[in-house]
Order: structure tokens, then C-alpha cells, then sequence
């Protein structure tokens, strides 16, 4: 693995933390197994990449896209709160239909963004070639975002959160309205994940409408890994891991595309994301050092 | 104080598992009064009780609790007047919270804290004080989790958040039935020693016939769907636990449920 490769797998693990965040978000703390993340990070990454094509400044253009991934969210919480749709079920049919939406929002399958001004198009100064500054960037988001969900974990609507997953009779018996933290933290999951669509479109110059598939098992995949080999007693250390656990990820992944003995190429992605969760959850189960390694960290 | 009107529950109406629990429930519970109730399985114990707290909306009849209408009320909205004790002690507290969170949670019930800090100025010395009250030691053990604490612990600083902050009302469903007699009977004087400084309106739902002449000032009995038996003042004084048995039988009651205790 070149330099240039290193830096790229930790900027694409970096962005995926995101993904990490909100799947810790839904999955974690809201008991929630949330799959509208597959229709809400190409949601984020069209909206993103459309916006900046009409000419809006970058910046502004991912925060919308953070925002209409909210918006996607809220809904499947909705179908699930107010009209009792079964939670996985109501992430499958907004992300089905995210899907039909991502074209209309696109005017196709894709929306190729070069040699248009991203976020990261204006780091070429300070000597430091832009392939450097570019993970930093992302990093300096990635955190900032880490640090403001700690943030938010620990205010009242944040532990009310919390409870409204972890023990819903009990939480509601103390004032908090369970469905209205679902609709809250759903939205604010997805706004994540459309975050990550939007820097993730940025950073390869295009949004695509099948950027998506596998989305959730990626962000599942880094809480797992994250979680099972940094067990954390905090809420600031859980979120960590998350982050840890999409880089450990990422490298992963690449160092099995590019293990020649292994003879997979890039299109093996989904398959070897899906051993690779699968691995993990097995080792969680099994007896031994490698059980008592993943377990730690699993619930 | 608590009013029930011509409360009517059906459970699985028009179907072929329509079960009326309720059958026009009236009970009005003073301020200041501690109400056990008794009855055996479906007798509609329970049910009231889960009225009360708004997990049962109710066919037909009020709910009022200090004069106000709540019958429409969700859960949530009706915690701010009242608390309630699981019969599961796992139930009652979040088992992966600190005993400092679960205190928050349930001090946030009557002062919600929004987007400021859960974890307030001066709310870890008020924990202390609250908790140093139950003679456990939980007051030096604030930041570790719940999920440590044995049953009758937690089901003690259940207690301690159900009675945080400003509600009046607590209910109580069976909480010690999940404990060991020693802890059970540890529960239900810290129960007693609370309500009678917090003077607080309870509704406790038991198995024990026993705790529900020796604690309180008034007991109720109900059968399929009724209070079946009303007894306060003198007549609840001279009453036994043998002679409630024979009451029930001489109303055609022979229920093991009701002899246990």
C-alpha cells in the first residue's frame, strides 16, 4: 500500500465515521436497527453535489444535504411511531423510495462533480500537498461532529435519549416521550449519514444513485469492531471506538482487495464487507481468547 | 388525590378474546391516603393501577388526578404528577446508567432539563443526600452502574427516584413481590418511612394480605372487575388476615392466589 493509498483509506474511514456515528446513534443508543441509511447517503451525497452544481457555495450545500438526510429519517420514524410500521420495515420502504427520489433529485443515475469548488478544493496552500490536508479536513469535521454529539448525549433531551432506548416503560414512567426522541434521533442518524454521502461525494468528484448499497453494514461494521476491541465505559470512549472501528474498517477491507493471494478486485467490496461482519459477530459468539477479545465491547 | 369515575376496561374488544377488566370502577383516593389493594389474577388490580398511570385508557369513565381531567393523557405526560415502582426491579432503573444518571432521569421527570447539562450543579450532593437516607452506601458508589446493584437495591433507589422532585402520587405494583422476604419487608419500611415524610397519595397493588392490613390506612379487594371490599378505620383495625380468607369464601372465592402471604 502506497502513501497516497494510506491517506486515502483513512480519509474514506475517516468519512465513514460518520456513518459510524449515526449507526451508533440508532443501533446503540435508540435500539433502533435503522436502514434508511441506505437511501439517506445518497440522499446526502445528491443533494450535495446538485446543490454545488447550481452554483451554491460547498459549505452550505452539505449542510443541506445534512438536513434533507434528517428529513429522511424523521419519516421512518413516523411510519414507525405514528403508524406502528414494524422499524425495520420502515427503514427498507423510505430508503426504496429514497432511491426513486435520488434520481429526481439527480435528473439521472449520477451527478459528476469535476472541477467543481468542493470543501476540499481550496486546501492547496501552507506547502503541504492537498492529499495531506485533505484527511486532516476530514478528521477536523469528523471530531468536531464526535465531540458535539458527546455533547449533546449528556444534556437532559440527551439522557432522555438514551433512556428512551435503553428502558422505554421506565423512561416514559419519568416524563420522556419515547416516540418523540425515535423521531429526534432518527433524523439526526440520517442527517449524519447524509453528511458522510455529501463529503464522500466531494472528495470522488461525483454522486452516484448506487453509492448507498452496503452503507449499513459499513456503519454496523465499524460500531462492532469498534466496540468489541476498545470496550468503552463512556459515552466520549464509545463514540471513539466508533470512529476506530470505521478506520480498522476501511483497512480491512483494502488490505484484503489488495492481498494478491486472495485474487479480489474491487467489485468483491460488498462480499468481503459482509464476511467481515459476519467474522466478527462469530468471534463475539465463540469460547476462547478470540470470543473473550470481541466480547468485551458486544452486548 | 386520585378520582376514578365508572371506569370501564375491555381488553381485545369484538374479538374472541374480549375480556372486560374493568366493570364501572369508582374509587376516590384522598390526598395524604396509602390505599393497598388486593384481589386475585384478572381481578382488575392491576388494571386500575395502569389506568392511573395512563398504560390503560379506559372504555368508558374519568380519570382525575388533583382535579384535573388526565383520562386522555398520555405516560409521559402524566409522570409529572405520577411516579410509579415496577414489580421488576430491572424495570424500574436503566441498568446501563450510573445510580447518578438514573437520579437525573428521575429528578428531569418534574424539572426537565432540555438542552442544559443532565448532570446539574448540585444535583450529585442532592443524590447523596436522597440516597444516604437508604443506609446502602449507594451514596458512594454515584458514577458506578446499576446494572451492579443487587435487587433489592435497586428496587430502593426506585424508590428513592420515584419520591425526587415534586410528585404527589406514587403507585406502587408489586414491588417487592420479585424479593426475598429479608429485602421484601426492607423495601416495603423504606416504602412506609417515604410516603409518611413525603406524605404522598399511594395506590399499592399486592399478593400479601399481610401488607395490606399492616401498611397503610385503608384496603381494598377486587373481584372481576369491582371493589368487592371497602375497608378502612375500625373494621380494617379488627380485621385479619384469616378473617379476609374467610370473607372471600364466604363470597365464593376459593382462589389460591388470594391465601398466599
Amino acid at each position: 500500500m502506497s502513501l497516497y493509498e494510506f491517506l486515502g483509506t483513512i480519509e474514506v474511514g475517516l468519512v465513514f465515521g460518520l456513518v459510524a456515528l449515526g449507526a451508533f446513534l440508532s443501533f446503540r443508543v435508540l435500539q433502533f436497527p435503522d436502514l434508511t441509511v441506505e437511501g439517506s447517503f445518497p440522499l446526502g451525497a445528491a443533494v450535495a453535489a446538485v446543490l454545488i452544481l447550481k452554483g451554491v457555495p460547498p459549505g452550505a450545500a452539505t449542510l443541506a444535504a445534512g438536513a434533507s438526510g434528517f428529513a429522511a429519517g424523521y419519516l421512518t420514524a413516523t411510519l414507525n411511531v405514528r403508524f406502528g410500521i414494524l422499524n425495520i420495515l420502515a427503514g427498507i420502504l423510505v430508503a426504496i423510495g429514497l432511491y426513486s427520489i435520488n434520481l429526481r433529485v439527480m435528473g439521472g443515475p449520477n451527478a459528476p462533480l469535476l472541477g467543481q469548488r468542493t470543501i476540499f478544493s481550496g486546501l492547496n496552500g501552507f506547502g503541504v500537498p492537498s492529499f495531506w490536508l485533505t484527511p486532516l479536513l476530514a478528521g477536523a469535521i469528523v471530531v468536531t461532529v464526535k465531540f458535539a454529539l458527546d455533547l449533546f448525549l449528556s444534556t437532559g433531551v440527551g439522557l432522555a435519549m438514551r433512556a428512551a432506548g435503553a428502558n422505554p416503560a421506565m423512561s416514559a414512567a419519568n416524563g420522556v416521550d419515547v416516540g418523540r426522541m425515535k423521531l429526534l434521533g432518527l433524523g439526526m442518524a440520517n442527517a449524519l449519514t447524509a453528511l458522510s454521502g455529501a463529503l464522500f461525494a466531494q472528495l470522488f468528484g461525483a454522486a452516484d444513485a448506487y453509492m448507498g448499497i452496503g452503507v449499513v453494514i459499513v456503519g454496523l461494521a465499524s460500531v462492532i469492531v469498534g466496540n468489541s476491541l476498545l470496550p468503552a465505559r463512556t459515552l466520549v470512549l464509545a463514540t471513539f471506538a466508533c470512529l476506530v472501528g470505521a478506520l480498522l474498517y476501511r483497512f480491512a477491507v483494502a488490505l484484503a482487495l489488495n492481498a494478491d493471494f486472495l485474487g479480489l478486485q474491487a467489485s468483491d467490496v460488498q462480499l468481503v464487507t459482509a464476511a467481515l461482519v459476519a467474522l466478527t459477530l462469530i468471534a463475539q459468539r465463540s469460547p476462547g481468547r478470540m470470543g473473550r477479545l470481541f466480547k468485551a465491547g458486544a452486548r | 388525590m386520585i378520582e376514578l369515575s365508572g371506569i370501564r376496561v375491555v381488553f381485545n374488544p369484538g374479538t374472541a378474546l374480549e375480556n372486560v377488566a374493568l366493570r364501572g370502577v369508582d374509587l376516590t383516593i384522598p390526598q395524604g391516603q396509602f390505599l393497598p389493594v388486593i384481589g386475585s389474577n384478572g381481578a382488575g388490580k392491576s388494571t386500575t393501577l395502569n389506568v392511573i398511570a395512563g398504560l390503560v385508557r379506559p372504555l368508558a369513565g374519568c380519570v382525575e388526578i388533583d382535579g384535573t381531567d388526565v383520562t386522555n393523557w398520555p405516560v409521559h405526560a402524566r409522570a409529572r404528577l405520577v411516579s410509579r415502582i415496577f414489580q421488576d426491579p430491572k424495570m424500574g432503573t436503566c441498568e446501563d446508567f450510573s445510580i447518578l444518571e438514573n437520579y437525573a432521569l428521575a429528578r428531569a421527570r418534574t424539572a426537565p432539563r432540555g438542552l442544559r447539562m443532565a448532570i446539574g450543579a448540585g444535583l450529585r450532593e442532592e443524590a447523596v443526600e436522597r440516597l444516604k437516607v437508604l443506609d446502602l452506601g449507594l451514596e458512594n458508589r454515584l458514577d458506578d452502574k446499576v446494572g451492579l446493584l443487587s435487587g433489592g437495591q435497586r428496587q430502593a433507589l426506585s424508590l428513592v427516584m420515584a419520591t425526587a422532585g415534586e410528585t404527589r402520587i406514587l403507585l406502587l405494583d408489586e414491588h417487592t413481590a420479585a424479593l426475598d422476604p429479608k429485602t421484601a419487608h426492607f423495601v416495603m419500611e423504606l416504602s412506609r418511612r417515604l410516603v409518611g415524610e413525603l406524605r404522598l397519595t399511594v395506590m399499592m397493588v399486592t399478593h400479601s394480605m399481610a401488607h395490606a392490613l399492616d401498611y397503610g390506612d385503608r384496603t381494598i379487594m377486587f373481584h372481576r372487575g369491582r371493589v368487592l371490599l371497602d375497608l378502612s378505620g375500625e373494621a380494617r383495625d379488627q380485621m385479619t388476615v384469616d378473617g379476609l380468607i374467610a370473607h372471600f369464601k364466604n363470597d365464593g372465592i376459593a382462589d389460591d392466589a388470594l391465601l398466599l402471604g
